[in-house]
């Protein structure tokens, strides 16, 4: 027993050296950059040479969900993060409770390489406040030696050929808005009747779900565990990286897509730090390097041409995409959250 | 004389009240507040898109009548059912052999039995995944030995759900059992041998019950956190399973519905504390006493 | 008389060998050249020299041993105590205080998360380590109370009670009779707590401050982005330090067992 609680000590004891080394790094010169968003959305690589560069050192640290981080952010009253990347609906909600801080432009010369598609949008109108870093479009797509069906939209899902074999996003507003669009309606309509409408439409889908879920949905895709998905554009490039065969769909009924943004607190301590970082990440060349890390589409229309051969299928967006068939998910009112959330908890209790 | 043992006994009880003082300190300072605010919320009307507005209201527990989500109470006590029955029957049995092991061995188990649990969950639940998968290792084995023809679908099925569960929880009844067998006073089974009492009986009659606190202790370490795990059901069981503790965080992450989130977490505390109460009193065992 | 418990060893090693498997897999995984964890490529480096890229990783594990020590440590003193002075005191509200005390057991993280990062910013606390111990300490203070309540339970105080006969002070009576005695339960108290942080994300990822990342909470917000399997590398690594670890004090421990058995 003694053994156990020795371990114990020495386990504390490296904690609490360790603990004093790290403390003693935090204050260099050239200041902080408190980032804060998901793991994983920049290449280390990027970062360091951004820190070598400015002198400024990044402290980057997770949120896991948009809420998590709207709460944290009005704890701290709209300071201590310097720049946060993250959804666009929960960025309208920051900006009208008055959280983020109108960017000034003279210090971001390179805000003109911005791809304009991606600009205007409902969370803001005027783009003052936001930088987009990355699109997302929800695609389907599966493995043709399986599914014999051409699909062509959403509506194809609900074919009997899909039965236990088809895996989805864990987003109810982007599931509900799937049946949503096959009925014709819009991704954000208040219409209580109309979202009804779409709930028994999903309910049929049911014995079709295999899966639901938000992340890594390739590995299932590319293992063969489910031959069709609808999934976000990051897991689109790896599957079809992993097993080129795969089939990519943009749904006909209409292309749902979201943006994540780069915004600064209203209080943020170094919002200079935060204006050399937006500055940094714009320039084309290194755009390229992040989003061909982070396998979003690339929102920076300067890097389009620079994107490798190898991912420009997944990183630029089609041509073809005109702005009117594209719509994004934006808030709904209360009662209608909370009537697509009974439908979800229902649709869940169905698949099983 | 009776002066004295008076005196002598409240002296006793004034040192163990500064036994108790940090416990009740910190549940006073840092853990009746949080609560507090808890209940208030559940009484509050949720605010347009974020936040709550100060209208008192019993909308939140009205709400909880609809079919959807008193279905998911029911989904989630049995679940929770099954995994602490199947965790009382796997841990039991490990938790008693390892108390009989010499005490260098003991130790060695101790650690062997902990240290899984001091990794990342999420990595061992891929480690499951992987087991599962179609013409993943599991398939592989069951196929090599012609006892299945073709791969079984294993992942993202409720049986799936339950291993993750029960492997991820099975640890609390462990050592729970554990640390109640190796204090057990043998003497009493001998006793009860000598006296014609079969092993069987002997179990039932004195070991079982003298390890009731530690039984008890672990049932409630894994009855309870599996009404609210919900990750396990994700990740294992591909989010088919409406559980309560989904609901919550549908609730206040994507719903942003805040009181209905607090007054589902109030009912179920309320439930699993009304459960564990039942259950002592079933079993008579008076040993948790201060627990709940 | 005696016999050897063949059928309970056999239990036990399957019982291991079980607990064992997932993470052998994940480990044997983590050698993986894919980035697809369903899909073997051959075998490669790659993650570990990914992972030795970030050093995101390095500082977040930090934080979580000093966060896992300092709440697993503070909950172990404050749940031992009032086990002991629950056991001993016959006080009404007792009872209510204990309840309240296992509450954060009873409560989803989720909530758990919210309640606290409201109460602390009405407090006016620092987010950041400070505010992590707090509420890790909360709960992790039931799990060391139950195990050591379970212990207490039964024990006879005459043993204790003899001590005093004998002209031992309270202090000296608690630390050779009663300690000795309730250890097993504040050890394995501990080690779960410790656990239970170090797993911790949900609350952590709302009471934390500017600075101070946990693994964890690395690990689990890459759900945007897709977990990587520079995880699974971490992960092993951070296992096979954990055993060599406990390997190494078994080791010490013996080698001063077997000087104080020649002394």
């Amino acid at each position: 027993m003694k053994k156990i609680v020795s371990v114990c000590l020495v386990l504390c004891l490296f904690a609490v050296l360790f603990a004093g080394c790290n403390s003693g790094e935090g204050n260099k010169a050239g200041g902080t950059l408190n980032l804060y968003t998901w793991a994983e959305m920049f290449d280390p690589d990027v970062l360091a040479a951004f820190e070598k560069e400015t002198g400024i050192t990044v402290n980057y640290t997770n949120f896991d969900y948009d809420e998590t981080m709207l709460a944290r952010l009005e704890a701290a009253e709209g300071g201590d993060y310097d720049l946060i990347i993250a959804d666009d609906y929960i960025i309208e909600t920051v900006i009208a409770e008055g959280l983020a801080r109108k960017l000034d432009k003279s210090k971001i010369p390179n805000f003109g390489n911005i791809n304009p598609i991606y600009q205007g949008q409902f969370y803001d109108p005027t783009d003052e406040y936001t930088v987009p870093y990355g699109a997302g479009v929800q695609t389907i797509v599966y493995n043709p030696a399986k599914i014999s069906v051409d699909v062509k939209g959403y509506s194809d899902l609900w074919n009997e050929a899909f039965k236990d074999d088809l895996a989805i996003i864990a987003n109810y507003r982007v599931i509900v808005g799937m049946a949503e669009k096959v009925l014709g309606y819009s991704y954000n309509t208040n219409d209580l009747s109309q979202i009804e409408a779409a709930g028994e439409k999903l309910y049929e889908l049911a014995p079709n779900i295999r899966l639901i879920k938000d992340d890594n949905v390739q590995d299932d895709l590319v293992s063969g565990e489910v031959d069709a998905a609808v999934m976000y554009t990051s897991q689109v490039t790896m599957a079809k990286l992993a097993n080129p065969d795969l089939k990519i769909v943009y749904p006909e009924e209409g292309i749902g897509f979201g943006i994540m943004g780069m915004f600064v607190p209203s209080k943020a301590p170094n919002a200079d730090a935060a204006y050399a970082f937006i500055e940094y990440i714009l320039r084309p060349e290194v755009s390229k390097a992040c989003f061909e890390y982070l396998g979003y589409y690339c929102t920076n229309k300067a890097a389009d041409d620079l994107i490798s051969e190898e991912f420009k299928e997944f990183l630029v967006l089609p041509t073809s995409f005109k702005a009117e068939d594209m719509e994004m998910i934006g808030n709904i009112s209360p009662e209608a959250a909370e009537k697509q959330d009974a439908i979800w908890t229902k649709f869940k209790d169905l698949c099983e | 004389m009776k002066n004295k043992m008076n005196r002598l006994k409240r002296r006793e009880h004034g040192a163990n009240a500064v036994l108790l003082s940090p416990m009740y300190l910190f549940t006073i300072v840092f853990l009746i507040g949080p609560f507090v605010y808890m209940i208030v919320l559940s009484f509050l009307t949720r605010a347009e898109t974020w936040g709550v507005v100060n209208e008192f209201t019993f909308r939140n527990y009205l709400k909880i009548l609809e079919p959807t989500y008193l279905n998911t109470f029911w989904e989630s006590i049995k679940l929770a059912l099954l995994v602490t029955a199947l965790v009382i029957l796997i841990g039991y049995p490990f938790g008693y052999y390892m108390a009989k092991l010499s005490p260098k061995n003991r130790g060695v188990m101790l650690m062997l039995v902990t240290i899984p649990f001091w990794t990342s969950s999420l990595m061992r639940l891929y480690g499951w995944i992987i087991i599962f998968r179609a013409n993943g290792l599991l398939d592989k084995l069951l196929m090599g030995i012609k006892l299945t023809g073709e791969p079984l679908k294993l992942l993202y099925t409720y049986p799936a759900v339950v291993v993750g569960m029960v492997y991820g929880l099975l640890p609390f009844m462990i050592l729970s059992v554990y640390s109640s067998v190796e204090k057990m006073d043998w003497t009493l089974v001998e006793a009860a041998r000598d006296l014609g009492a079969g092993p069987v009986k002997a179990f039932f009659t004195v070991t079982l019950k003298c390890t009731m606190p530690g039984l008890m202790t672990g049932v409630i370490l894994t009855f309870v956190p599996s009404m609210a795990l919900f990750f396990i059901a994700d990740i294992l069981g591909g989010n088919k399973i409406p559980l309560i503790g989904n609901v919550i965080q549908d609730q206040l992450m994507k719903v942003h519905d805040w009181p209905f989130a607090a007054a589902l977490s109030v009912i179920l505390m309320l439930m699993t504390t009304l459960m564990i109460f039942l259950y002592r009193k079933v079993t008579g065992s008076s040993d948790t006493e201060g627990i709940i | 008389m005696k016999r050897k418990p063949v059928f309970s060893t056999v239990y036990l090693i399957v019982g291991v060998i079980l607990m064992y498997l997932p993470i052998v897999i994940v480990m044997i995984y983590s050698f993986n050249e894919s980035k697809i964890s369903s899909v073997w490529d051959g075998l490669s480096l790659k993650w570990y020299r990914e992972l030795f890229r970030d050093r995101v990783f390095g500082d977040a594990l930090v934080n979580s041993l000093v966060l896992g020590g300092l709440s697993s440590l503070a909950a172990a003193v404050i749940g031992t105590l009032g086990a002991i002075g629950t056991a001993r005191s016959s006080f009404r509200g007792k009872g209510v205080m204990a309840y309240i005390a296992t509450l954060p057991m009873l409560t989803p993280e989720i909530i758990l998360g919210m309640i606290f990062l409201t109460f602390f910013s009405l407090l006016g606390l620092p987010f950041g380590m400070t505010t992590l111990v707090l509420s890790h300490t909360a709960f992790c203070i039931p799990y060391v109370f139950m195990q050591v309540r379970a212990r207490l339970s039964g024990m006879d105080p005459s043993y204790e009670e003899a001590a005093r006969d004998l002209g031992a002070g309270r202090i000296r009576s608690f630390f050779d009779i009663t300690l000795p005695l309730i250890l097993p339960g504040i050890v394995s108290g501990m080690l779960l707590s410790f656990a239970m942080s170090m797993d911790d994300v949900i609350i952590s990822v709302f009471v934390t401050g500017v600075s101070v990342n946990t693994l964890p909470v690395v690990i689990y917000t890459q759900l945007k982005t897709g977990v990587t399997p520079k995880v699974n590398a971490l992960c092993t690594l951070m296992f096979l330090a954990t055993l060599i670890i406990v390997l190494l004090s078994a080791f010490l421990g013996r080698i001063g067992n077997s000087k104080k058995k020649s002394d």
